[in-house]
């Protein structure tokens, strides 16, 4: 098998060019054949239900059962629930609902870098004997379903909860703090606890394949230890960075169960994960949920854009060295 | 019942991450199938050997009520549930779920399943215990004849509160009001319903066409609802059956059901039932409604699917079903002095129990035109979108 795989030179001296042909369409097919689980995953998992998302945003309803009837064929789209939405997310009664989304988020993911950093350096570049220990402390919570974690969390934030008798033991506010009262700090708490385990291994892996001789060098040289991390390891970790972060963003603008759970359905931390299911789920209007999602796939693509062109400047610049 | 008790718990197999969202669309794409069948089933026929499939809101039937039936006939039923009306009506129609049962049908959707063809006429030859309906529910306005379904349930929508923090009084004295009395600021919630919720504002505002296509009575309701965003902290939640039992929220509109169901399954151990309050108007101008058993259209167990029905219509089967769901069947025998004197219901929650005169005044929620339906929802996004 490596034999076919390999990038050396499979043919022996002397071969003729048909057999070089030869051999180049079998490891195409051997590659194509690899990619096809993949691939097939991709189109049946993630393209025929973005195109099904499409047809149903443009499409129409049912007129009797007032259920969705996607149109397929685009010539057929019609773009008025789509403008409808449009008017409702600029300028409109939902615009807001994307804003405050998106500043969960970022507040979220704020709250993810400045704890998950440092677990994700320490156990990468600190612990050794540990780091096994560490690692299967830190895929523990993907034991635990998403939704128990949040129940736990509504049991611990509960006016007489844990965390009030924590903090009115150590006599930090007046420890009767009505935390599910709907405001947003504890939908970023929840968030941040919900999401972290997927922000730090992808950030771990990333740091654990840092050349250390960059380091040493630096080091040699004179940098401090904070100007190393500050100059070097910083730096090298950016593109780890952006792919936990992007990894964690993604979902949590499509999350509706964390606010839901965690400040009792109130409006005022409504997220637009919720409009998209109350619309898709509980309405006659399915095309509006599903434009809902293409608004905010939009808008995500658009961070999506710049994640992957900074890779691609990373990369350009690994190659340069 | 608009939407059910523990509805979130439901809710995380849905749309999840972003990108998942297209896979429930997959199921929204609707289909031909559910042909109607215009004839009821044969009379006489054996019953199939199952399994049954039955279509319901989580916990809303009683487990030991279905293993009766399971032992009586010697077959399995599998429960299906859903979340919403609309959720059922999407299921029901593109095929994603394949049921012969339908446990709860909300009038107000009856004619859009009927004409939708997903339904089946009942043959009464197989519902004896049909005889044990309330009279009020034989020949119902949505189903004259009863030709496709027979109540399951019938509730009202009013105010469950804490009797013991908030003086019954004072409830009486401001009836809808009070769900907007900044004195409750941070511990009342309203029902995550759309219909349920602008027409608490439209009778609040003494409308009382809880089916009004009337935009200005609509966006004044989307208006008054808003204000309780803000003044109220208001919670929009239908969890109402166990925050009021366990002390977290002191005043919310519910289902008599819930709360009938919270004062024995939720209260913290020891606390007396009379902690508990229900509200509803006193002059019968207030919400009823009632959920339908019905045998599907595609249904392949359908001789099974009415001696199911049938089970649940036996005055001792809905005894005990009401006992451990709260929701009162419209069965003969089964009113308030019974249900509080076989201890199901405590005295002070009387209230809770519909009698056949707020049945007969209630008002109903009746299917919305297409766009009025839509006005409806634009206004209720607004109001939760804060």
């Amino acid at each position: 098998m490596t034999a076919v795989v390999d990038d050396a030179p499979l043919t022996p001296l002397g071969a003729t060019p048909s057999s070089d042909a030869t051999s180049a369409r079998t490891r195409a097919r051997f590659w194509a054949g690899m990619a096809a689980p993949g691939t097939i995953w991709l189109i049946a998992l993630y393209v025929v239900p973005a195109y099904a998302i499409l047809a149903v945003a443009f499409g129409d309803i049912d007129p009797i059962l007032r259920t969705a009837a996607p149109a397929w064929n685009p010539m057929a789209w019609d773009t008025s629930p789509m403008t409808n939405v449009l008017g409702r997310v600029f300028g409109g009664n939902l615009g807001h609902v994307f804003v405050r989304t998106g500043l969960y988020a970022f507040a979220a993911l704020t709250g993810c870098c400045l704890i998950g950093y440092p677990v994700a350096y320490y156990v990468a570049r600190v612990a050794h004997r540990s780091r096994g220990a560490l690692l299967a402390l830190l895929v523990l919570p993907f034991w635990i379903s998403y939704l128990m974690r949040m129940l736990a969390w509504v049991n611990l934030l509960q006016t007489d909860g844990y965390v009030n008798r924590v903090l009115g033991w150590l006599q930090i506010g007046s420890g009767s703090r009505n935390w599910l009262d709907g405001d947003w700090p504890t939908v970023v708490i929840g968030l941040i606890y919900g999401y972290i385990p997927f922000f730090i291994l992808p950030l771990y892996a990333a740091l654990e394949r840092l050349d250390a001789r960059l380091i040493e060098a630096s080091r040699d040289l004179g940098a401090s230890a904070l100007s190393t991390f500050l100059r070097i390891t910083l730096p090298l970790s950016i593109p780890g960075l952006m792919a936990a972060s992007v990894i964690i963003v993604l979902p949590m603008c499509g999350d509706y169960y964390t606010n839901t759970y965690l400040t009792g359905g109130s409006p005022r931390t409504e997220m637009v994960g919720n409009q998209i299911e109350f619309f898709l789920r509980g309405s006659s209007q399915p095309q509006t949920g599903a434009s809902l999602v293409i608004v905010l796939m939009a808008f995500l693509m658009v961070a999506m854009a710049y994640y992957l062109v900074t890779i691609a400047r990373s990369q350009r610049e690994d190659a340069r060295i | 019942m608009g939407t059910t008790r523990r509805r979130f718990i439901e809710q995380t197999a849905g749309l999840g991450a972003l990108l998942g969202a297209g896979i429930p669309l997959l199921g929204a794409c609707g289909s031909d199938e559910g042909s109607s069948s215009a004839d009821p089933i044969r009379d006489g026929l054996s019953p199939e050997v199952g399994p049954l499939r039955v279509f319901n809101y989580a916990d809303y039937v009683n487990p030991d009520t279905v293993a009766s039936f399971e032992l009586k006939y010697g077959v399995k039923v599998e429960i299906t549930t859903f979340d919403s009306d609309a959720e059922a009506i999407t299921k029901l129609a593109n095929g994603s779920v394949d049921v012969d049962v339908f446990n709860s049908a909300a009038p107000n959707t009856l004619d859009r399943l009927i004409a939708g063809g997903l339904l089946q006429p009942l043959n009464k030859s197989y519902l004896a215990n049909f005889a044990n309906v309330l009279p009020s529910f034989t020949d119902p306005w949505y189903d004259k004849g009863s030709k496709f379904t027979v109540p399951y349930t019938v509730f009202s929508s009013g105010i469950g509160y804490r009797a013991d923090r908030i003086d019954p009084a004072l409830v009486e004295e401001m009836g809808w009001d009070i769900l907007w009395d900044p004195t409750y600021k941070g511990v009342t919630s309203i029902l995550d319903d759309y219909r349920e919720g602008i027409s608490l504002a439209l009778l609040r505002a003494g409308v009382t066409d809880v089916n009004t296509t009337d935009v200005d009575l609509i966006k004044q309701a989307g208006d008054d609802l808003k204000q309780l965003t803000n003044s109220m902290n208001i919670k929009v939640n239908i969890e109402a059956y166990k925050d009021i039992p366990e002390g977290s929220t002191d005043l919310a509109q519910t289902w008599s059901g819930d709360l009938l169901a919270g004062a024995y399954s939720y209260l913290p151990e020891g606390t007396d039932p009379s902690v508990l309050g229900w509200w509803y108007p006193s002059d019968g101008v207030g919400v009823v409604g009632n959920d339908c058993m019905v045998v599907t259209a595609s249904a392949k167990n359908p001789v099974l699917g009415h001696l199911y029905i049938n089970h649940l219509l036996d005055t001792a089967n809905a005894e005990e079903n009401f006992s451990w769901n709260g929701y009162l069947p419209p069965i003969k025998g089964l009113d308030a002095d019974y249900l509080i004197a076989q201890e199901y219901t405590p005295e002070n929650l009387r209230g809770a129990v519909l009698t056949d005169e707020q049945m007969a005044k209630g008002l109903r929620y009746e299917p919305l035109p297409v766009d009025t339906d839509r006005l409806w929802e634009d206004t209720w996004s607004a109001f939760t979108a804060g």
